[in-house]
């Protein structure tokens, strides 16, 4: 789960980490009255889970009141890549000396975690590792280490803190692990660590993280209260709320046929074959939905799971692709005919059974012998056809 | 002997008596998995009766204190993980303490630091962790009077003894591309999971099936997420003398959305299908566009090459 940086500043702070003061605020009357709080100039920053929010015209300053407002009221309603924007954090303005980035992630490859940094902050880190890689410095973590005070002291004087001072970049690094280990963290990332302060006044010069992004693993979710207080309510698409209500693996796309599986990888595969048969038809025919039953599926499973599917107006048809493991395909086809039925659609509905008996949850799907519902021998050909009855469908609508 | 565990090896149940561990537990016993025994703690000292498919025989499965206990009872050489997510990591480093040899791990959502950590616990220790978030391993004995280890929840009758090896970051794929080259057969299927971090890596697997003389070609099956098949692929050009054939599922996963398995995403621009595909293709591993289709060119790389 990614957080919102309103969010993940709470957590910085938590650690004790220095953060500019900021609200957040949902409206103009919000706005207005952070902004008087905070004083001025201060920055209005749109709240979306994105990067780039700077180049897209989602971070301003505002001098005074009226122009905290206005500016507000533009990024309020936008949309950055796609996604929209929550709210807007109204934060102090800071007068920034140097500009660092530090990051501590998960490092699949190593399987460790990986501490990132270079004194060249504020831009993307990517570029700089590209165009400097001598500048950004790389330090690993093994989960069976800890990292303490001396090892944050010397990764501090790699990085080359050059004016600041390395016992507070220490201290930084050190709050950003404790910060990155109590909450289950996948990524904390501070960009830009800001030195701040007088430039003539060398004792009012401190390190403040002017901008985070935090990553939490919903693995772990279960050792901080499921996370009640980052829930993202607003934010949330009515059909992946419903199948998460009923434990599914559920992700809303933008095409035309559902796409009903078990396995994550074999719903994967079966998303991919979808959209090859609409390019192979030239139709541009996509899939509407990820879901994955899981192992060991019921006939209820099954059937609660097309009736989310069914129920998503952009669908116009379904494939259901179940290779039965643990599953058994006669369960499958219970629930595929008890769905129809009960919800009278009459979108048609392509199967491919595999595996744990699938002969009889075809024999099941034949004998019933409903019109809407038909069966493939294999995935590549269900997805074919599904795809041609999407594209047949969406034509007579027209 | 294949490339993971000697046939018939010993094996141990780490939370056979609930749910999951039951289920499966009967179901790899039928599949002639020498399961010697289970561990639960509270339930030391008692057996649990399951039937075996031969005249609806039954066993009955002793039930130790801890792994130490049951490796000392039973020379148990290998342990599967049925742990519910809470408890995994000290299950895990139990059996790694312990002194077993082989750890698969078949628990979904386990808190990657908690992976992290017993993983290297593990790769310090020389032993090996397959999974988490995998349906385990399954083997294949030459001989056909025996039988290889069924450990996890890969079906058993799918496939026979043949010459490939295979690789999966996904359980129902797995199945499907052992359905697949049914008629050609298997020496071993290793599920690696799908989660960020694994015990055992595509990388690593492959390393394992090269040193098996029995296998002959490999197929790997990856997803979205991380450069575990970028890995792969840079190792194999380096040392792989072995024909592999791949499978990529998630070129239609949207950026930054978790497709089911907790490692199954795209950041950043980072972990796509496409990369995959073409870090493979360009040190001459061939990747199908679909399932039947990698295994239609997994053919075609044993006959060419006069392997079957």
């Amino acid at each position: 789960m990614d957080l919102y940086e309103y969010q993940a500043r709470e957590l910085l702070e938590e650690q004790s980490i220095d953060t500019p003061k900021a609200i957040f605020a949902q409206n103009s009357h919000e706005v207005a009255l952070a902004a008087d709080k905070i004083g001025y100039p201060c920055v209005i920053k749109a709240q979306v889970k994105i990067g780039h929010r700077g180049q897209a015209g989602g971070i301003k300053v505002a001098r005074n009141r009226d122009e905290a407002i206005l500016t507000a009221e533009q990024i309020f309603p936008m949309s950055i890549q796609g996604h929209k924007t929550s709210g807007v954090l109204v934060a102090q303005a800071k007068n920034i000396l140097h500009e660092y980035y530090v990051s501590i992630s998960l490092d699949r490859a190593s399987r460790d975690f990986d501490v990132l940094a270079t004194a060249n902050g504020g831009t993307e880190v990517e570029q700089i590792a590209r165009e400097q890689p001598e500048s950004v410095k790389r330090l690993h973590i093994n989960a069976l280490d800890d990292f303490d005070l001396d090892a944050a002291t010397s990764m501090a004087q790699s990085i080359g803190f050059y004016h600041a001072d390395v016992d507070q970049a220490a201290q930084v690094l050190l709050k950003m692990w404790r910060c990155f280990k109590e909450n289950d963290a996948t990524l904390v990332e501070i960009n830009p660590l800001a030195k701040i302060g007088d430039p003539d006044d060398e004792s009012s010069k401190s390190l403040c993280a002017l901008d985070a992004k935090i990553s939490l693993d919903d693995n772990a979710a279960f050792r901080h209260d499921g996370w009640k207080r980052f829930t993202d309510l607003h934010q949330s698409d009515p059909f992946e709320q419903r199948a998460r209500e009923h434990g599914l693996h559920y992700v809303h796309l933008t095409g035309e046929v559902g796409v009903i599986g078990n396995g994550a990888g074999l719903v994967m595969s079966s998303l991919d074959a979808v959209s090859g048969a609409g390019e192979d038809q030239h139709t541009g025919i996509k899939p509407a939905n990820f879901l994955d039953i899981g192992g060991g599926a019921s006939a209820d499973v099954m059937s609660e799971s097309l009736n989310i599917v069914l129920s998503d107006p952009q669908v116009e048809s379904v494939l259901i692709n179940v290779y039965g493991g643990l599953t058994s395909c006669a369960q499958v086809a219970d629930g595929i005919l008890s769905a129809v039925e009960s919800l009278g659609s009459s979108k048609p509905i392509v199967v491919r059974f595999d595996g744990n008996a699938a002969s009889e949850g075809l024999r099941i799907l034949r004998e019933a012998g409903n019109a809407n519902v038909r069966v493939c021998d294999t995935m590549e050909q269900a997805a074919q056809v599904a795809a041609e009855l999407a594209s047949t469908a969406k034509e007579a609508r027209r | 002997m294949n490339a993971f565990i000697e046939n018939g090896a010993p094996v141990i149940v780490q939370g056979m008596t609930g749910h999951q561990g039951m289920t499966h537990t009967a179901r790899m016993l039928i599949a002639g998995t020498n399961i010697v025994g289970g561990v639960n703690p509270r339930k030391a000292g008692t057996t649990v009766a399951f039937t075996t498919n031969t005249d609806a025989e039954q066993v009955e499965i002793p039930v130790y204190a801890s792994c130490a206990d049951a490796i000392e009872a039973t020379g148990a050489k290998a342990s599967v993980v049925f742990v519910p997510p809470k408890f995994a990591k000290d299950a895990v480093v139990e059996a790694i303490e312990a002194g077993i040899g082989l750890i698969v791990v078949i628990t979904e959502g386990i808190p990657v630091a908690d992976t992290a950590y017993f993983v290297e616990l593990a790769l310090r220790k020389g032993v090996r962790v397959v999974g988490p978030n995998c349906p385990g391993l399954a083997t294949f004995a030459k001989d056909p009077a025996q039988h290889g280890v069924n450990i996890g929840i890969i079906p058993d009758g799918i496939v026979k003894r043949g010459p490939l090896g295979l690789v999966s970051k996904s359980g129902t794929l797995t199945y499907q591309l052992m359905g697949e080259l049914a008629d050609i057969g298997f020496t071993a299927c290793l599920g690696a999971g799908g989660d960020p971090i694994v015990g055992t890596t595509l990388q690593e697997a492959l390393a394992a099936f090269e040193q098996d003389e029995d296998t002959k070609a490999v197929v790997m099956i990856g997803e979205i997420g991380g450069n575990a098949e970028q890995d792969a692929a840079a190792w194999a050009a380096k040392h792989m003398s072995k024909p592999v054939v791949a499978y990529i599922a998630g070129f239609t996963a949207p950026e930054g959305r978790q497709m089911g398995h907790a490692g199954a995403i795209v950041s950043g621009g980072k972990g796509t299908a496409q990369d995959k595909k073409d870090a493979l293709e360009a040190v001459g591993i061939p990747v199908g566009r679909t399932p039947g289709q990698t295994a239609q060119i997994m053919r075609e790389t044993l006959a060419a090459r006069s392997l079957v």
